[in-house]
């Protein structure tokens, strides 16, 4: 562990410290995200008001508030970019510099990718909970902030993030294959917004489908620790899903594993 | 040190039919072929030995450096560095290496350059006696401290280059790759570059692999050289060796003295060379001997000339070694060796 440290935490340094050059960058981008926030919001307030009812399948619209904002807020910060870095140091040739150096390639890359939900839970994370926690509290009349349920909540995000990284890597190596990856990315990026639950709650989609989608590793990606955070699970059902989440990350790692050694035999660096 | 043997390595090439219409075409039926870039080449380097690896464009010579290092996976023959096997063992092995491509960087692109070196010392495990010791050497020879707190990429590429190198030195590696390390840069940052390799090769016995394109850079630097071609090894051998075979050719330039009476063909007559041996070339009044100079010895030529003419402005000048690698390049080499 001790090593682990010292050999790759100048990479999380490097990580944050390139973020931070590019702040601007950043700060915008989380304004748009925001924004897609409050858009969502209006449009299912919408749905609402014209539903006529004041729960609509278990949800009430202090909860899609708190699920929008929440889940969007949680895919923002668990998404990995590594698919995007990967793909453009294959694409570049720049994966030869990594391979020169002696460490190991998938943590190389998690240390310097891992920058990125750091800096965002303060600058981000942090600010919006507070501010989304204080309007419940003020509509509501009463705290409803749980801590022990943002406490499992981080734990889960946390193992969202990983399955995040080493799926978005796999999909990265696909750039060995196809060399530009951004049309495919685009397609990517959409798909697990719908899969994910962060377009509709799963609760609302039709049995078979959500029993489906609540199974596959997307629903890990954001699903799973909001409903922890929002209180939605019962202790077993958290369990559970945490195992269920364990599951994915433990089959994502192997799968980058696959892609990674059959990937590197047909590396061909472009150029020079 | 370095065992290099039959070393190959075929890249598939897709074939694009011209136009629009091949592009459609490439679309639905893609066409390829297997093309070898390294065909066979074999090699050895003793430890300490300055390697110049030199060939034309496309000869493949970054696909070997390429393979040494470990990037690239054969499809077949073995290269064995230090006993290691570059892609069985990578993460040992590069520990042991220094590497620069001259057209890539291996600095953080967002980070002052001082951060960098940071970083790479805990990554290659340096410890910080030997740390603080190599970078005042590196700071001596490559002058980084006008811009060792610049963020990287405001660096120019003569200070880029020496960043590079400084970072391919920091832990001490056995071998040195350095592919094409004075691409693009000015005489002045050559000379501090050619200084840092000479300075590590005597003082730490670093074996070093070069490839150029600068003929000054072999002079200088390389006891011997491995010419590629088209995949294929042309040429194994020291340059002076090289020079002798390729180099006896010498030229003198003379002017002669107004109203001596020179003649041209006159100066012809009297030299028994022949053919491909002598050449006489007038140029404005300045004439220009080229001639074999195993056949006929320099003096002799020249106590020949003066004995014609009270000549002035005389030059004698080796062949130099850019005309016989610019030969070599361009007929291939089949008996030397």
């Amino acid at each position: 562990m001790g090593k682990i440290k010292k050999l790759y935490f100048p990479f999380t340094r490097a990580g944050i410290q390139s973020a931070l050059m590019y702040s601007v960058n950043m700060i915008f981008f989380s304004l748009s995200e925001l924004l897609y926030c409050f858009v969502m919001f209006y449009v299912w307030k919408a749905v609402f008001a014209a539903s006529g009812g004041e729960d609509f399948m278990g949800f009430d619209m202090q909860d899609m508030f708190l699920y929008l904002f929440m889940t969007n807020v949680t895919a923002y910060l668990t998404m990995s970019q590594a698919d995007n870095a990967i793909a453009e140091e294959i694409k570049d040739g720049s994966i030869s510099m990594r391979l020169l150096k002696p460490v190991n390639f998938n943590l190389s890359v998690l240390f310097k990718d891992i920058a990125n939900p750091i800096i965002l839970f303060v600058m981000v994370f942090v600010p919006m909970t507070v501010c989304i926690e204080i309007y419940r509290g003020v509509t509501a009349g009463m705290v409803m902030f749980q801590p022990l349920n943002c406490l499992f909540y981080l734990l889960s995000g946390a193992v969202a993030y990983l399955i995040s990284f080493y799926m978005n890597m796999s999909f990265g190596f696909l750039a060995f294959y196809v060399t530009n990856l951004w049309g495919m990315g685009i397609l990517k990026k959409i798909l697990l917004k719908f899969l994910s639950g962060a377009v509709i709650p799963l609760a609302f989609m039709p049995t078979i489908l959500k029993n489906i989608l609540s199974f596959l590793p997307f629903a890990s990606l954001s699903y799973t620790p909001v409903m922890i955070y929002m209180g939605k699970y019962s202790i077993t059902e958290m369990l559970l899903n945490f195992g269920l989440q364990i599951f994915w990350l433990v089959m994502m790692f192997l799968l980058c594993k696959l892609i990674w050694k059959s990937a590197i035999k047909r590396l061909c660096v472009q150029g020079g | 040190m370095i065992h290099v043997e039959n070393l190959r390595k075929e890249f598939k090439k897709t074939i694009k039919e011209p136009g629009l219409k091949g592009s459609v075409k490439g679309l639905f039926h893609p066409k390829s072929e297997m093309i070898a870039a390294v065909d066979d080449i074999s090699f050895h380097v003793p430890k300490g030995e300055i390697l110049g690896f030199i060939g034309p464009n496309g000869a493949g010579k970054s696909t070997v450096i390429k393979m040494l290092t470990g990037i690239l996976t054969p499809t077949s023959g073995s290269c064995t560095i230090n006993g290691k096997n570059p892609t069985a063992d990578r993460k040992k092995y590069v520990k042991e290496i220094g590497v620069v491509f001259g057209q890539r960087t291996q600095l953080w692109w967002d980070l002052p350059l001082r951060e960098t070196y940071g970083v790479l010392k805990e990554i290659y495990e340096v410890s910080d006696k030997d740390f603080k010791k190599k970078m005042a050497f590196l700071n001596e020879v490559l002058e980084l401290d006008d811009f060792i707190g610049s963020p990287v990429r405001t660096l120019s590429l003569g200070q880029r280059m020496r960043a590079d190198i400084a970072a391919s030195l920091l832990h001490s590696p056995k071998v040195l790759f350095l592919d094409e390390p004075t691409i693009g840069l000015d005489v002045v940052v050559k000379n501090n570059i050619r200084n840092a390799i000479m300075e590590i090769n005597r003082t730490e016995k670093t074996t070093v692999i070069l490839t150029t394109h600068d003929i000054s850079d072999i002079e200088l630097l390389c006891s011997r050289i491995v010419m590629v071609d088209k995949g294929k090894k042309v040429y194994d051998g020291s340059l002076d060796a090289l020079k002798s075979k390729y180099g006896i050719m010498r030229e003198l330039d003379f002017v002669p003295e107004e109203g001596d009476g020179f003649s041209a063909d006159e100066f012809c007559k009297g030299v028994s060379l022949k053919g491909e041996d002598f050449k006489l070339e007038n140029q404005n009044g300045k004439y220009k001997v080229r001639f074999n100079s195993e056949k006929m010895a320099v003096k002799d030529m020249l106590t020949y000339m003066l004995s014609k003419t009270d000549a002035k402005d005389i030059t004698i000048r080796d062949a130099d070694i850019e005309e016989i690698i610019r030969r070599l390049y361009k007929e291939g080499v089949d008996d030397i060796g």
